[in-house]
C-alpha cells in the first residue's frame, strides 16, 4: 500500500513540477532566454492568490485571474525591460542569467517585505486527504492537479501545432527572419512566449499554496526542479519538460520506498546526473549537432 | 581645480562626521537571518534586541548611544561566517548576537580567535555549551527541554509510541539524540525517526511513513517555514495524532497555523506580569507589534541587556569595552536581573532555567499547561 501511496503522491507533485517546467521550457525553446526569474513569476502568482483568496476573501476564480494577470505582466516586464535591452547591447548568456537571478532575489525580498517572511498557506478542504482504501489517503487536489496538467499540456500542444502564432513561436529560435516573411513580428512572438509561459506557472503556484504552503524563497526551489526537469526532458521540448517534471516528482516520492527520507531530493539530482551522462539530450531533445 | 578642492573638503567633512558619529556610539553586532526561509526569526530576534537597545538608551545606562549593526546570516553557516568576519574585522564590535545551532557553531571559532563574545538566544544544540569561553548562551539548550518534555509526554500524557520527523541539521540531530536517550528512559518507544533535508518542502510521503509507524505522538524537530509545512502536510495527509516539538514552535508561523492547534512545546518560564523589566518589555512589545511576547523576545532582549550591564560595570571601573573584559566582568558579576527573573551563567557560558510546557491555543499563541520545572 505504501508503494501505491508514494506513486499517487509522486504523480501529484510531478504534475506541479511539469506545469512549472513546461512554462520555462516554452520560453527557453522559443526565445533562447534562460529565464531563471521564472521562479519569481511562481512566487508572485502564489502569493497574490493567497493574499486575494485567504486574506481578502475574494472568490477563487477572481483570485486565480489576478494571479494569472500578475504572472503574465511580470513575464512581459522581464522580456521588455530586462532581457530585450541586454540582448540589444550584447546579449551575453551570462549577463541574461545574472540579470534574471538578480530579479529573482529582488522579488523574493519584496514579497517578504510586503507579505511577511513567515509561512503562509491557503486552507481548503481540497488538500485534506480521505482514506479511499485501508492505508491509502488521497486528497481531491491530487486528482485536480493531474487533470489540470493534462488539460494545460493538451491545449498548449494544440496552440503550438495548429495556430499561426504557435507555429511562429516554435520557429522563433531557429529562424526569426522566416517569421518576418510571414508578416509576424519576432519581438511580438517572443512576448507571446513570455506571456503564455508565465501564465502556465499559475496552476502549479495555486496548488502549492494549497498543499505545501509558501514562503518568499519558494520560487528558488521550484526553479531548481524546473531546470532539472527541462534538462531531463530535453531542452526546448515541451513534451520532454512535462515528462521530466513527472519523472522527478515520482522519483522524489518513490525514493522513500526503500531509502531514508533525506535521500528523496538527492534522488532527483541522481536522475539528472544519469541523464546528463547517459542521455545528455534528455527524453525528447535532439542530440548536439543534429540538424 | 576648485571642484577637486571642494570635493576633497566635502569628503573630509563627511569622513569626519562619520568618525564623530562612530565615536558617539557603542556598537554591538547581530549575525541573524534577514533573508531566506528563516528571515522571520531574524525579524523577531532583531526587534527584541532593538527594544533592549531602545530601553538602554532611554535610561542612559551607558555613556554613549548603543547601536546594533545587523548582518545577514541567512541561517546558513557559510553566510554566518562571512557576516561574523565583517562584524569582527571591519566593524570591530566586541559582542555579537547569534542564532541557529549550525550558524553558532560555525562562527564560534571566529569569535574565539578575535576574543569577541558571541551570544546565542535561538540555537538549541547541546554542544553550543562547549564552544569556548567567548561563546555564551542565554537560552536553555535542547537537552534541558527534552529532559522535561520526554517524561511529561510519556508518563503524564501516556504517549508511549513516538515518531520523530527531524531536519538534517545539527539542531535536528541533537534533538534526535536526546529523544532516543530520554524517551526509553521515561518508558516510551521511538517507533520512527525520519530525517528530512533542510530545504525539503514536500512531506506528503513522510506523512505516509509516519502513518505506517502508528505512533501515539509525532515529534517535529525542524525550524522556520519548514516546521509549519510539516505540520500542515501531516494534518492534510491523514496524521491526526498529537503533535509536539521543542521551543521553535513558539514561532508565530506555527502558533498562527490552524493545523497546529493543540500541539505541545516547551519553553523557558517567563512571567511577563512580574513587576519591573518583564512587565515593561511585555507592555512595550505589545505596543510595538500588537502581539504577546514569547521566549525568543526575552532571550534577545536579555542578550543585549547582559552586554549593557557588563559594559556599564566596565565604564564605571574605567576599563575599555572589549570581548576580553566583558568575559572577565561576566565571571565577576555572577547573576543578572533580567526578563524572567535572575539569570546565572554556568561556568561553560550557558544558563539553566525552569522549563514550562505550552499548548498552541488556536488563537495565535501558546497557553501554559504545565508550570516551569528544572531539568533533571
Amino acid at each position: 500500500m505504501l508503494l501505491l501511496q508514494l506513486v499517487i503522491n509522486g504523480l501529484q507533485l510531478g504534475a506541479i513540477y511539469a506545469l512549472t517546467a513546461v512554462g520555462f521550457s516554452l520560453i527557453f525553446g522559443a526565445t533562447k532566454v534562460f529565464h531563471v526569474a521564472h521562479g519569481a513569476a511562481f512566487t508572485i502568482a502564489a502569493y497574490l492568490f493567497w493574499w486575494t483568496s485567504a486574506v481578502l476573501h475574494m472568490p477563487w476564480p477572481v483570485a486565480a485571474l489576478i494571479a494569472v494577470l500578475a504572472a503574465v505582466l511580470f513575464g512581459l516586464f522581464m522580456e521588455r525591460f530586462v532581457y530585450r535591452p541586454i540582448q540589444r547591447h550584447e546579449g551575453a548568456f551570462f549577463t541574461v542569467f545574472i540579470a534574471a537571478f538578480g530579479v529573482q532575489i529582488i522579488v523574493q525580498n519584496l514579497v517578504g517585505t510586503i507579505f511577511g517572511r513567515g509561512f503562509v498557506s491557503v486552507t481548503t478542504s481540497l488538500s485534506r486527504s480521505v482514506e479511499v482504501m485501508p492505508g491509502l489517503f488521497v486528497a481531491p487536489i491530487a486528482a485536480i492537479s493531474i487533470v489540470v496538467a493534462i488539460i494545460v499540456f493538451t491545449v498548449l500542444t494544440y496552440y503550438l501545432t495548429r495556430t499561426h502564432t504557435g507555429m511562429a513561436m516554435r520557429a522563433l529560435s531557429e529562424n526569426p527572419d522566416l517569421i518576418r516573411v510571414f508578416g509576424l513580428d519576432p519581438a511580438r512572438v517572443a512576448q507571446y512566449a513570455f506571456a503564455i509561459g508565465s501564465a502556465i506557472v499559475v496552476p502549479g503556484a495555486i496548488f502549492t499554496a494549497m498543499t505545501a504552503g509558501l514562503n518568499p524563497a519558494v520560487g528558488a526551489h521550484v526553479m531548481l526542479i524546473s531546470l532539472a526537469a527541462t534538462i531531463v526532458g530535453g531542452i526546448g521540448s515541451l513534451r520532454g519538460a512535462a515528462c521530466g517534471g513527472l519523472l522527478l516528482g515520482l522519483a522524489e516520492n518513490l525514493a522513500l520506498w526503500r531509502l531514508d527520507p533525506q535521500w528523496s531530493e538527492a534522488v532527483t539530482f541522481v536522475v539528472l546526473f544519469l541523464f546528463i551522462i547517459f542521455r545528455p539530450a534528455g527524453f525528447f531533445g535532439r542530440p548536439h549537432g543534429a540538424k | 581645480m576648485h571642484i577637486t578642492r571642494l570635493l576633497a573638503v566635502l569628503a573630509a567633512v563627511c569622513l569626519g562626521a562619520a568618525g564623530a558619529a562612530a565615536q558617539d556610539t557603542i556598537k554591538i553586532g547581530a549575525d541573524l537571518p534577514m533573508s531566506g526561509p528563516n528571515a522571520e526569526y531574524g525579524e523577531l530576534f532583531g526587534a527584541a534586541a532593538n527594544l533592549a537597545a531602545e530601553h538602554a538608551n532611554a535610561d542612559k545606562m551607558l555613556s554613549k548611544k548603543l547601536v546594533i549593526q545587523f548582518e545577514d546570516s541567512q541561517a546558513t553557516p557559510q553566510q554566518g561566517v562571512v557576516a561574523m568576519n565583517k562584524l569582527v574585522n571591519v566593524e570591530k564590535v566586541p559582542y555579537v548576537l547569534s542564532a541557529f545551532t549550525g550558524v553558532s557553531k560555525a562562527i564560534a571559532p571566529v569569535g574565539d580567535k578575535a576574543k569577541v563574545v558571541s551570544v546565542n538566544g535561538g540555537g538549541i544544540g547541546p554542544d553550543l555549551a562547549e564552544l569556548g569561553d567567548y561563546f555564551w548562551n542565554v537560552i536553555p539548550l535542547v537537552n534541558l527541554e527534552i529532559r522535561v518534555m520526554a517524561p511529561y509526554l510519556v508518563q503524564e500524557r501516556g504517549f508511549k509510541k513516538i515518531a520523530l520527523v527531524y531536519v538534517d541539521d545539527p539542531a535536528g540531530e541533537a534533538i534526535q539524540k536526546e529523544l532516543k536517550e530520554n524517551v526509553p528512559k521515561a518508558g516510551g518507544q521511538m517507533v520512527a525517526e525520519l530525517q528530512v533535508p533542510r530545504n525539503a518542502q514536500q512531506f506528503t510521503s513522510i506523512a505516509a511513513k509516519v502513518r505506517e509507524s502508528s505512533p501515539d505522538l509525532v515529534f517535529i524537530a525542524s525550524f522556520g517555514a519548514q516546521q509549519a509545512q510539516i505540520v500542515k502536510q501531516l494534518r492534510d495527509n491523514g496524521v491526526p495524532q498529537q503533535l509536539a516539538s521543542y521551543s521553535a514552535f513558539a514561532s508565530p508561523t506555527v502558533t498562527q497555523l490552524p493545523e497546529a492547534k493543540g500541539a505541545l512545546f516547551p519553553s523557558q518560564s517567563v512571567d511577563w506580569k512580574a513587576a519591573g523589566m518583564s512587565e515593561r518589555v511585555a507592555k512595550d512589545w505589545k505596543a510595538k507589534t500588537n502581539k504577546e511576547p514569547n521566549a525568543y523576545v526575552a532571550n534577545y532582549y536579555n542578550a543585549v541587556m547582559v552586554f549593557v550591564k557588563l559594559a556599564q560595570a566596565l565604564e564605571k571601573s574605567g576599563q575599555p569595552i572589549t570581548g576580553e573584559n566583558l568575559l572577565k566582568q561576566r565571571r565577576a558579576n555572577g547573576t543578572f536581573d533580567l526578563v524572567g527573573g535572575k539569570m546565572e551563567f554556568l561556568p561553560n557560558g550557558s544558563v539553566s532555567m525552569p522549563i514550562q510546557i505550552n499548548e498552541i491555543d488556536g488563537a495565535g499563541g501558546g497557553k501554559l499547561i504545565k508550570a516551569g520545572t528544572m531539568a533533571k
